[in-house]
Parts: structure tokens; C-alpha cells; sequence
């Protein structure tokens, strides 16, 4: 009967929003928690891109690249972490990573990029740390691949050991500082994300990771 | 470590193809557990118990001895062997040998083993080569010495013939805690998502086929899944097993007084590494019988040549657990050093260990 009465019900806003139909390139992004959504240029991770995490030893490489899954993880995509001798499963609870939908690959005994390109098929999201320096064709066949697949690899490395290939999205950490009461409170990190496209210039950052309750918010 | 007894029994160690060895290792391990609730069955044949509990219990190891092998002759109609010695790797040696370690020289018995003990061919012909015919000759060598001339995994070795590891890499039978759930027809609860109308989707089927994928490359063991369960520190919290073993579901709700608060450490040692903390005169840190620090700490020795300085430290935080069996006492200590790196230390019998990194 609306359809033939002049005055229509307005519909909630929210309500149209969730009817439209979804655009492709928004399907192709995966979704970031906390404070990247804000920093990150399209406020999300493009499926085929490669994210390299470039931290030295112990000032929080490996957490900034967790604190990438929370948002996916949290809504039933798959992850991988490769290369990760012994991962901080209750550090990756606090920070909202959904446990039961992470495989990891300890020690991939000098066969990280093949079993990498093996999980590649099968999660959304890949964590990869590789033990040393890595080659030039093997990063480019990583890199190929999770084109094709429409993964996210996010590669952790230091500057020693950086990655040979130019990435599409950068997370540089240039300093890191606890805050510290009677124990250890919260970590700022100052971050420079630089990228190709739309990422292309460069911006720095500085975020807390992790804070007093082990996860990553904006300053 | 632990005082433990290791039963050995030679019938139940081939795995016949009907099944029967792992039906009458069930039912061996459900009798042993009704003697003490944490008997473990480490691989087919080997039965692995706490002693201290049972003992304490039953009047004495030569009760629990005896009422073990009675067990396991009137399950299985086999003869076993029984052995007592501390920690796994020595316990198993210990029922090899039909010996029942004193206390307190487990470490002479260890070091008077031959060096094939460590299962490693290679290096057991290099060191017999080299004139070092027992654990105890190869576990003088400098840890560095023997990372310059073998690989990683013999440095792990190393760390067994001295006494800091408790168990071979490869001693545990990892994927026959699932088999045995099987057997007693538990279903297995692989926490998995749900589709829409309660099957798997379409993303859970191309993990598991990828997961498959690298199993079939790596080993079963390879390719891991985390859970967590209740503890007071991030290394008890946190369980990875192989991936397709049953995991048991656990309320995480219940409280811990006395847990390490987050944030959590990053990177989680499974196998702490042994540290030094020294305080600004050079001197080790000690931890006194009421948990307070001997002094304040100033450097942190990775190893001999990495000493790092120590800008700030919160603790220590002591830990008394299980002290009617175990009489674990520890303290943990934050550490935030000079470049910045935070580290998670424990205190435990004298000796520092670095547990985790907040990477």
C-alpha cells in the first residue's frame, strides 16, 4: 500500500547504507582497527598489495604488524604468521587477534617462502618474517603471487635485512618509548607509513602499541 | 626439574596396524592415571608419571614402583621397565637402565651416559671423533664452540647434555594425544567458525586445504594453532599445538591472583633462554628467600660479549605455585634496556632466564 500512498516512510539512513550494493573495490580492501583506520591512506589494506614492517630488533616490529590483522581477524578472515620462532599468543588475544583463525608456521626450516606461497592460497592475511635477507627473485615471486591470490602479505624486517622490492604500503619505526608506572604502561611508537598511489606521500605518525591493556590505540 | 618415573614397556612401543597396541596403551594410561592423575603417555611404550605426589601418597617410590609395574602387568599382561631420575630425558635412560637415580645425582648420571644418547648420529661420530665418548665431555664445550662447528639443532642438544632442557626435540609424540581422543570417541572440537547455516565456509576450506599443503611440505608438526587457557604468566596462558589436535575448551574467565597484568610480551620464549643480571659493581642480582632483590640491576648479559645496559626495571613479581607438588617459586622482572627493547626476566633457583620480549 506505501507504493501507491504520495507520502513514502523515510527510511533510516544507517538502513539505506546497508542496502546498497557494495562496491568491488570495497570488497577488495581488508578492513584495519585502531588507530590505522585513521592514518592509513583508503583506511584499509588492498588485497594483492604487499606491507612491509621495518622496525629494528625488539622495538616493536612484529606488534605493529599484529596490530594490522585485529580489524580482518575480527571479521572471520584467515591468518598466517610465518617465520615467528615463538609468537606472544596471549600479546596477539589482547590485541584482538581471533586465535582460532590464525595458523602459524614456527619454523619453516629454511623453507619460509615455499610454505609461505603454500598458505597464500589459503588465508587472507600473511605475516611473514624471514630469517635473513631475502632474494631478489624469491621476493618477487612472493610478491606475484599474492597479486594474483589477493592476499595481504606483511612482511617484518629490520633495516639490516630490508626487503628488496619496493612495497606498496611501508611502516617505518624511527623510535619507540615505554612509559612505564610501576610497570611497563604503554609504548609510543613513531611510525612513518609511506607507499605507492594513494600512499605515496609520506606521513609520520606517532601511536601507542601496546597500551595498559595490551592493545593499540591513537594517541 | 622434576622427579619422575618412567615406565617402559617394550610390548606396547610398535604400532601395529589394527590398532591394538594404541587400544591397550589407552587403557594402560586410563589404569596408571587412577594411580596419579597427571601420568602422561609421552610416546607408545613410554609412560611418564610425577613421583613426588603419588609417592608422598602411597608411602614411599618403592610403593608407587611396585603398585606401577603391578598396574601395568595386570592391564597388559607385560613386563615393564621402571626407572626414576629427573626430568624426561633422563627418566626415559633411567628405564632403559632399570635404575632408580638418587636424588640430587641425576646430573652425575646424565653426564656418565654415552653420547649416542642424544639421538643424533652425526653428532655422536663427530664427538667420538673428537675423543668426547660422554654427555658429560660434551657439555664442557663452550656453547659457542659447538655453534661454530654444528648446526642449531646440535646446540639444542647441547642445552640437553647440560641439564637446561629437559626433553630430546623429538622424545614427545605430538600428534598421539589426538589419536587417543579418537580412540575414546571425543569429537573433535577444532574451533572452527561456522557458516551461515552452520557449516564451513568457503574460507575455511581453503585455509585447511592450504594448511594441508604445508603440512604435506614441513611435517605434521610443522604447521601450529594457538588456544589459551588460565595461568598467571603469558608463557602458561598460551598453548600452540599441532594443528587438527583436539583442543580442549577452557573457561579463560576464572581469576588468577597474582598475574602478570598486560600488556603481554610480543615474542614468547617456549624455551627461555638463560640470561645474567648484573647490578652496577658486577655482581649477579640474587633473588632473596622473601622475593625482594639483592640489589638494583644494571646490565643484562645476553651471552658473554652481549651485556646491555639496564635503564629501568619493575618487579620483582613472585610466584609460588603448586608448592604441594612442584614447589615452583619464581620472579619476574620487566626490563626496558638501553636501545629501548623491553624484556619480560624470571628469577628462578638461582638462575635468570629471559622469557619474554615486547616486540
Amino acid at each position: 500500500m506505501f507504493a501507491f500512498s504520495p507520502i513514502r516512510p523515510v527510511l533510516p539512513r544507517d538502513l539505506v547504507t546497508s542496502l546498497r550494493p557494495h562496491t568491488l573495490a570495497k570488497s577488495r580492501v581488508l578492513p584495519l582497527g585502531e588507530p590505522w583506520k585513521a592514518l592509513v591512506p583508503g583506511g584499509g589494506l588492498r588485497r594483492g598489495s604487499t606491507v612491509v614492517v621495518e622496525a629494528p630488533a625488539g622495538q616493536g616490529g612484529f606488534s605493529l604488524a599484529l596490530s594490522l590483522l585485529t580489524a580482518s581477524s575480527a571479521e572471520g578472515h584467515w591468518a598466517g604468521v610465518v617465520g615467528v620462532d615463538d609468537p606472544g599468543v596471549v600479546a596477539m588475544a589482547e590485541l584482538g587477534v581471533d586465535l582460532r583463525r590464525v595458523l602459524f608456521v614456527p619454523r619453516p626450516r629454511g623453507e619460509w617462502a615455499e610454505s609461505a606461497s603454500d598458505l597464500l592460497d589459503g588465508v587472507d592475511v600473511l605475516i611473514v618474517r624471514p630469517p635473513s635477507r631475502a632474494a631478489h627473485g624469491v621476493a618477487r615471486k612472493l610478491m606475484d603471487r599474492v597479486r594474483e591470490r589477493g592476499t595481504v602479505l606483511i612482511v617484518v624486517s629490520e633495516p639490516g635485512a630490508a626487503w628488496p622490492l619496493p612495497p606498496d604500503l611501508s611502516f617505518v619505526i624511527t623510535e619507540s618509548r615505554w612509559v612505564t608506572s610501576s610497570r611497563l604502561d604503554a609504548r609510543y611508537l613513531r611510525v612513518r607509513i609511506a607507499g605507492r598511489g594513494e600512499a605515496g606521500r609520506a606521513s609520520e605518525h606517532v601511536v601507542v602499541l601496546p597500551n595498559r591493556r595490551g592493545q593499540a590505540a591513537a594517541t | 626439574m622434576e622427579r619422575l618415573l618412567a615406565l617402559w614397556v617394550e610390548a606396547l612401543a610398535i604400532d601395529e596396524a589394527d590398532g591394538s597396541t594404541l587400544r591397550d596403551s589407552l587403557a594402560l594410561l586410563e589404569a596408571l592415571s587412577l594411580l596419579c592423575p597427571f601420568t602422561e603417555l609421552v610416546r607408545l611404550g613410554l609412560y611418564v608419571l610425577p613421583l613426588r605426589g603419588p609417592s608422598r601418597f602411597f608411602g614411599g617410590e618403592e610403593a608407587v614402583m611396585k603398585m606401577a609395574s603391578e598396574t601395568v602387568r595386570d592391564v597388559t599382561g607385560h613386563e615393564t621397565l621402571l626407572g626414576v631420575a629427573d626430568g624426561l630425558f633422563c627418566a626415559e635412560l633411567a628405564a632403559r637402565e632399570q635404575r632408580v637415580v638418587a636424588v640430587g645425582s641425576t646430573d652425575h648420571f646424565r653426564r656418565a651416559q654415552p653420547i649416542e644418547v642424544l639421538g643424533s648420529k652425526d653428532l655422536a661420530t663427530t664427538c667420538r671423533r673428537l675423543g668426547l665418548y660422554t654427555v658429560g665431555s660434551f657439555a664442557d664445550l663452550e656453547s659457542a664452540r659447538v655453534g661454530e662447528r654444528f648446526s642449531t639443532y646440535a646446540l639444542e642438544l647441547h642445552r640437553v647434555a647440560r641439564g637446561e632442557l629437559d626433553e630430546l626435540n623429538g622424545q614427545r609424540d605430538l600428534r598421539l594425544a589426538s589419536r587417543l581422543g579418537h580412540l575414546r570417541g571425543e569429537r573433535e572440537t577444532r574451533n572452527e567458525q561456522l557458516g551461515l547455516f552452520g557449516e564451513r565456509g568457503a574460507s575455511d576450506e581453503r585455509a585447511f586445504a592450504a594448511a594441508h599443503r604445508v603440512r604435506r611440505r614441513l611435517g605434521a608438526d610443522a604447521l601450529l594453532v594457538a588456544s589459551l587457557r588460565g595461568g598467571r604468566v603469558p608463557e602458561d596462558r598460551a598453548t600452540l599445538v599441532p594443528w587438527g589436535s583436539p583442543i580442549v575448551e577452557e573457561k579463560i574467565g576464572a581469576p588468577w591472583p597474582g598475574r602478570i597484568r598486560s600488556p603481554s610480551p610480543a615474542t614468547t620464549l617456549a624455551h627461555p633462554v638463560a640470561v645474567r643480571l648484573h647490578d652496577e659493581h658486577d655482581l649477579p642480582v640474587l633473588l632473596s628467600a622473601r622475593g625482594l632483590l639483592s640489589a638494583e640491576p644494571a646490565t643484562l648479559l645476553l651471552t658473554h660479549y652481549a651485556r646491555r645496559t639496564v635503564c629501568w626495571y619493575a618487579g620483582p613479581w613472585p610466584l609460588v605455585e603448586r608448592w604441594w607438588v612442584l614447589g615452583r617459586r619464581r620472579a619476574y622482572v620487566q626490563v626496558v634496556l638501553a636501545l629501548g627493547e623491553a624484556v619480560l626476566l624470571v628469577a628462578e633457583s638461582g638462575r635468570w632466564w629471559l622469557v619474554g620480549i615486547y616486540d
